[in-house]
């Protein structure tokens, strides 16, 4: 296992140029001190050039078809990342078969005559269903290794050693790791008329129906471990939670003593449920194990109490309520108390997410008939607007390095997952493709190992 | 299915295993979640899964919106009529009075049937908010037709928040239709 390469150079580098607010990305050349550091960058602004070479093929990829898949789904990673251009491959000078990937084994001066900022060059060896891979970031201008990873798996691991690499490119020239071995779930009409819950890959592969009922699925949501799935089904004619359990492959319906479940969400730890409970029009909400068991009511009123978000600590309760009137957000403690109204502007304020820090709350505000993504700190402050008002924006859910957010957007011609980073409200990408619609996206926590 | 009885506030889960064919694949599920294989698990179960679709209904019964949409049918107007709403409101506006008058008459003269009330709501706003705002609307007609002297015992509720629209284009025309009450009889 190779190490990262002056790590603490790249952070102490990070925090100068952030504390002295560049707003720019300005990447060290020349006889410039210090590695490449990349500071978060404003719409326009220059991105940094990434060339990512074919793999070395070191014995079983003489198609060079793992070597393809790796480079492929990196070079879409690091796209959707927002920080780099990505050389186009036609411009290589180099052949990667011909010449080495280890330090003092190529010409740097072939990546610097084409501009790159940073390159990646690495080996594959497959035997039979097992593949060994070696992948290095290079800093071309400073002529030295940045970081080295070694993956072994099989076969169908290669996309996921990509993304990890991806995430250890970002933590290396960001001093974040990147967020892309996760998942998004989310709800579409791609089958036909019927909304059903889907999972695919951040960088749009892996595609999976994780619910096949023609009725109407909705709002999933995952635990941190992505052990779990809740979501809301009108499988059995009825509005109901289903907690799925993806590891034992078991499903429970949860149901209320106190009336109908119409919404829900599962904490970040997976131990526990907050449900939407509607009796006599009224629609409360109430804390529960993951097995069903009641902990506590949290709101209690005849309005409309609905669209929970569970804190990362597991403390705190966003959720909308219109007792003021129209649709708010507000905060409680999950242990009890009197809810606190957050959002003041707009007159329709909903969906809230918790960051992964649990400093902001992301949600979406209606203005003219459509909405947008904006954030506001959890302690109280001056919301942030986010989306740029093209189409309707909503359903906002963190990456868990809590650099972007992913939503639903009707900007196109059908409603679609896009990638927005937080900071500089680029927005990036679409993330899914296909017929029909998608909504209510939920973008998972970090993958296991 | 085997009901079990949880906790102290008496929430009920059932519980079931999924179908042997996805058990039989359920480490690729697992791995497949986790992104580290290219397996293909299969989807959950629907709650009712296969089996021929029989269309019986009794005479003056209609079907639910949803039965009607999972057929790809137009929902019918039974012997009751729906009833509308204002943008983001739940209360009964005055030109629905006789028309839920006609709804009570009707149930009056039909002592064996029941009645499932449909709270409807156009696409603007929350999936979420809609489905409680369609609870509202449900129960504020099921509150009208119990002071018609209709028995309450004989109206449930539902709601469909915004999914399952009417009429399609985005506007105010097409919004105030989907704004609505349907009123489901059944024996």
């Amino acid at each position: 296992m190779k190490r990262p390469f002056n790590a603490c150079a790249v952070l102490c580098a990070i925090a100068c140029a952030l504390a002295a607010g560049q707003a720019a990305a300005q990447p060290a050349r020349g006889l410039a001190p210090g590695p490449i550091t990349i500071t978060i960058a404003g719409p326009g602004s220059q991105l940094s050039a990434i060339a990512v070479s074919g793999l070395k093929n070191l014995g079983g990829d003489d198609d060079h078809r793992v070597g393809s898949e790796f480079v492929g789904t990196l070079r879409r990673d690091l796209e959707l990342s927002g920080y780099f251009r990505i050389i186009d491959p036609h411009a290589y000078i180099e052949d990667p078969q011909s010449s080495g990937f280890e330090l003092g084994q190529f010409n740097f001066a072939d990546w610097r005559s084409i501009n790159a900022d940073f390159l990646v060059k690495g080996s594959v060896a497959a035997t039979g269903a097992g593949v060994k891979l070696t992948a290095f970031l290079y800093d071309v201008a400073q002529q030295r290794r940045m970081m080295g990873k070694n993956f072994t798996g099989d076969a169908g691991d290669v996309e996921r050693m990509a993304r990890r690499f991806a995430d250890a490119i970002l933590q290396a020239a960001t001093g974040q790791r990147g967020p892309f071995d996760s998942k998004l779930a989310f709800v579409s009409t791609r089958g036909g008329r019927f909304k059903e819950i889907y999972t695919q890959s951040i960088d749009g592969q892996d595609l999976f129906k994780l619910t096949d009922n023609p009725t109407i699925n909705l709002f999933p949501s995952f635990d941190r471990s992505t052990r779990y799935v809740l979501y809301l089904s009108y499988k059995s004619m009825e509005p109901a939670l289903y907690l799925a359990d993806l590891k034992q492959q078991r499903e429970a319906r949860l149901d209320s003593p106190h009336g109908r479940v119409i919404g829900g969400t599962i904490s970040p730890d997976g131990e526990q449920i907050v449900a939407a409970i509607e009796r006599g029009g009224s629609t409360n909400l109430y804390l529960i194990t993951r097995e069903g068991a009641e902990i506590r009511q949290l709101t209690d009123n005849n309005g409309i109490n609905v669209s929970p978000a569970i804190s990362p600590d597991g403390a705190t309760l966003a959720f909308t309520s219109d007792r003021s009137g129209t649709p708010q957000i507000y905060l409680t403690s999950l242990s009890g108390g009197a809810p606190k109204r957050l959002t003041y502007s707009g007159d329709y304020n909903t969906t809230p997410a918790f960051s992964p820090k649990g400093d902001k709350l992301a949600y979406q505000s209606r203005n003219n008939g459509r909405f947008d993504i904006w954030t506001i700190p959890v302690g109280g402050g001056d919301p942030v607007q986010v989306t740029d008002g093209n189409g309707s924006n909503e359903y906002p859910s963190w990456s868990p390095d809590g650099r972007y957010l992913a939503f639903s957007s009707t900007r196109g011609h059908s409603s679609r997952i896009y990638i927005v980073m937080v900071d500089n409200r680029k927005i990036i990408s679409a993330l899914t493709e296909g017929n029909g619609n998608d909504s209510c996206p939920v973008w998972s926590g970090w993958l296991g190992d | 299915m085997i009901p079990v009885q949880c906790g102290r506030g008496g929430w009920v889960t059932s519980r079931s295993m999924v179908a042997r064919a996805v058990a039989i694949v359920s480490v690729g599920v697992m791995l497949a979640m986790a992104g580290c294989s290219s397996k293909k698990p299969a989807p959950l179960p629907g709650e009712n899964p296969g089996g021929g679709q029989i269309g019986e209904t009794g005479v003056g019964k209609t079907t639910s919106s949803l039965e009607d949409w999972k057929k790809g049918l137009i929902p019918g107007q039974g012997p009751l009529s729906d009833i509308h709403f204002a943008y983001n409101e739940y209360t009964i506006q005055e030109q629905d009075g006789p028309v839920l008058k006609s709804n009570a008459s009707w149930l009056q003269a039909h002592p064996q049937t029941r009645v499932q009330v449909e709270g409807h709501c156009d696409e603007r706003g929350s999936e979420e908010y809609n489905i409680a705002l369609g609870a509202k609307r449900a129960q504020a007609a099921k509150d009208y037709l119990v002071t018609l002297g209709i028995s309450g015992s004989r109206i449930s509720t539902i709601s469909y928040g915004k999914e399952l629209p009417l009429c399609t284009e985005h506007d105010e025309s097409c919004w105030s239709q989907n704004r609505r009450d349907h009123f489901a009889v059944s024996d």
